[in-house]
């Protein structure tokens, strides 16, 4: 129903409040997809296992899924391996986070 | 929709006492500073213990206390055994800790009272860790820490409240031989143990460093817990060579702990030099400076080395490793509590809004000036310079208290 590029840009609303980045240019989810049914799957991971602020995370990238038309369900699959690093980020997000 | 658990952000009217008190109390002890004369700086002297109690159980302790209530199910990715005790904790600290200040201001027979109300106060806060830990299941080097730290903290207060009742009167004890040990389980064994724990989630977490080795933080962590062990061992023994053994297994652990830290800066992505970098780099900068000082002591035997050891250690290291943390977890737990629930309604704040940038850079400036200058009068032993420092101190603490009640009420 909906392609990879187009729930990534749904996802990109989600801003992380500490550094000031949408998740998707800090490298954050891996992948997500869509059957026909409307039912989404995303994949995502975080930059620390101890972030306090993980379940509002995957609640805000819920919600930003469940407000394009006709998704059903969304689930979400945190997941550990591979361990984010800042070389998953975009460039602009290095650029910006390598300034003193 | 999920439901969104308190269990990794208690509620802040919880916390916020913690810190309200704290910078209180840390401006209370800065203070205290004018009474202090430099004819009569040492170690034993009771203006003294009561100033470093003030200081020590007011501002670090009651700020790593409330601090804990958050980053402890942080830390150990289980959700605590009772937050609610916490409640109990800050009176208690508070009621206790002022009543051991006046003690050893003059009123010897608040100790014993006092020291019972510190002893409740912790006894909570160690009991409510341990039943949290004991809901871990698989144990990293940071749960082994808390562990550790806490039960160093339990036999530290032990021995604290036997030297109140000897103070008192009460007891015949040998309150020198056993302050030693008490100096060591604390400071070294709770205090500095728990900061060298916390380093390992925090300092990456913030910094997004990756790809460092933990290797050395288990070195420190050992060398820190053998020096305890053999001052502790020299109380009773009378072996001085077992104290000196301590002192030097501390100073190296606390260098190893430093080149960790070294190593986690250095792999940071976020290069950032923010009032939290800032103060964490002074931090570790007056850590540097108490080793120095404390080895040029051990060499010398000249005692303001030692005072500024550990003036550097406490206004230093300990001061501003909290302070910079206390830059991040109220933001935090404000903007969880209030700004949290309108994400994807309304415009919220990024945590840096947050920060009153004037008046923790004032705070930062002030501070350090007052760090220095009060290291180099105990060292010159010039009282009209520790006026001076206390002075800068004063002012850098006055504004880190409007910091502290700015972000508590953003909105």
């Amino acid at each position: 129903m909906y392609s990879k590029d187009e729930l990534f840009l749904a996802i990109s609303t989600v801003i992380d409040p500490e550094v000031g980045f949408n998740l998707v240019e800090m490298g954050l989810i891996y992948d997500a997809s869509c059957d026909d049914e409307g039912n989404a799957h995303v994949r995502m991971t975080l930059s620390t296992k101890a972030c306090p602020m993980h379940q509002l995370i995957q609640q805000w990238v819920k919600e930003a899924v469940q407000k394009m038309a006709n998704i059903k369900s969304v689930e979400i699959e945190l997941v550990w391996e591979p361990e984010w690093n800042i070389t998953m980020a975009q460039e602009h997000v290095k650029k910006a986070l390598s300034r003193g | 929709m999920f439901s969104i658990s308190q269990d990794f952000a208690p509620p802040f009217k919880l916390i916020a006492p913690f810190f309200i008190l704290g910078s209180l109390f840390y401006l209370a002890s800065v203070a205290y500073i004018y009474f202090i004369s430099a004819q009569n700086i040492s170690m034993l002297d009771t203006k003294i213990l009561g100033f470093v109690h003030l200081f020590l159980l007011g501002f670090i302790m009651m700020t790593i206390f409330g601090a804990m209530a958050q980053l402890v199910p942080v830390v150990l990715e289980v959700g605590h055994f009772g937050v609610e005790l916490f409640y109990a904790i800050w009176p208690l600290l508070s009621v206790g800790t002022l009543m051991m200040a006046f003690g050893f201001f003059g009123y010897p027979m608040l100790l014993p009272f006092g020291g019972v109300v510190v002893l409740i106060s912790m006894m909570i806060f160690i009991l409510e860790i341990f039943l949290t830990i004991k809901k871990v299941k698989k144990f990293n080097l940071v749960m082994k820490s808390i562990l550790i730290s806490n039960t160093f903290l339990f036999f530290g207060i032990i021995v604290g409240l036997v030297m109140a009742l000897g103070y008192s009167g009460l007891i015949d004890i040998d309150i020198n031989a056993l302050l030693k040990s008490h100096v060591f389980l604390i400071v070294v064994g709770y205090i500095t143990i728990t900061i060298m724990g916390l380093s390992v989630v925090l300092l990456p977490m913030f910094g997004l460093s990756h790809g460092f080795s933990t290797k050395p933080l288990e070195k420190a962590i050992a060398a820190a817990c053998l020096a305890i062990f053999l001052v502790v061992l020299s109380t009773f023994t009378k072996i001085a060579l077992l104290e000196y053994l301590g002192y030097i297994s501390a100073i190296i652990g606390l260098f190893m702990y430093y080149y960790f830290v070294q190593t986690i800066y250095k792999t940071r992505a976020r290069k950032e030099i923010d009032i939290y970098a800032k103060s964490l780099i002074f931090s570790y900068f007056s850590l540097i400076a108490s080793l120095v000082f404390g080895a040029a002591y051990m060499v010398f035997g000249f005692e303001p080395l030692l005072l500024s050891s550990g003036w550097m250690m406490f206004f230093g290291f300990f001061s501003f490793a909290v302070t910079g943390h206390v830059y991040k977890i109220i933001p935090f737990l404000v903007w969880f509590e209030r700004f949290s629930p309108l994400v994807g309604k309304q415009k919220v704040p990024m945590l840096a809004d947050m920060l009153p940038k004037k008046s923790s850079s004032a705070q930062f400036i002030f501070c350090a000036v007052g760090v220095v200058v009060v290291a180099v009068a105990i060292l010159l032993q010039n009282d009209a310079l520790i006026k001076a420092g206390a002075s800068f101190l004063f002012v850098g603490v006055l504004a880190f208290v409007r910091s502290v009640f700015y972000m508590i009420n953003y909105k």
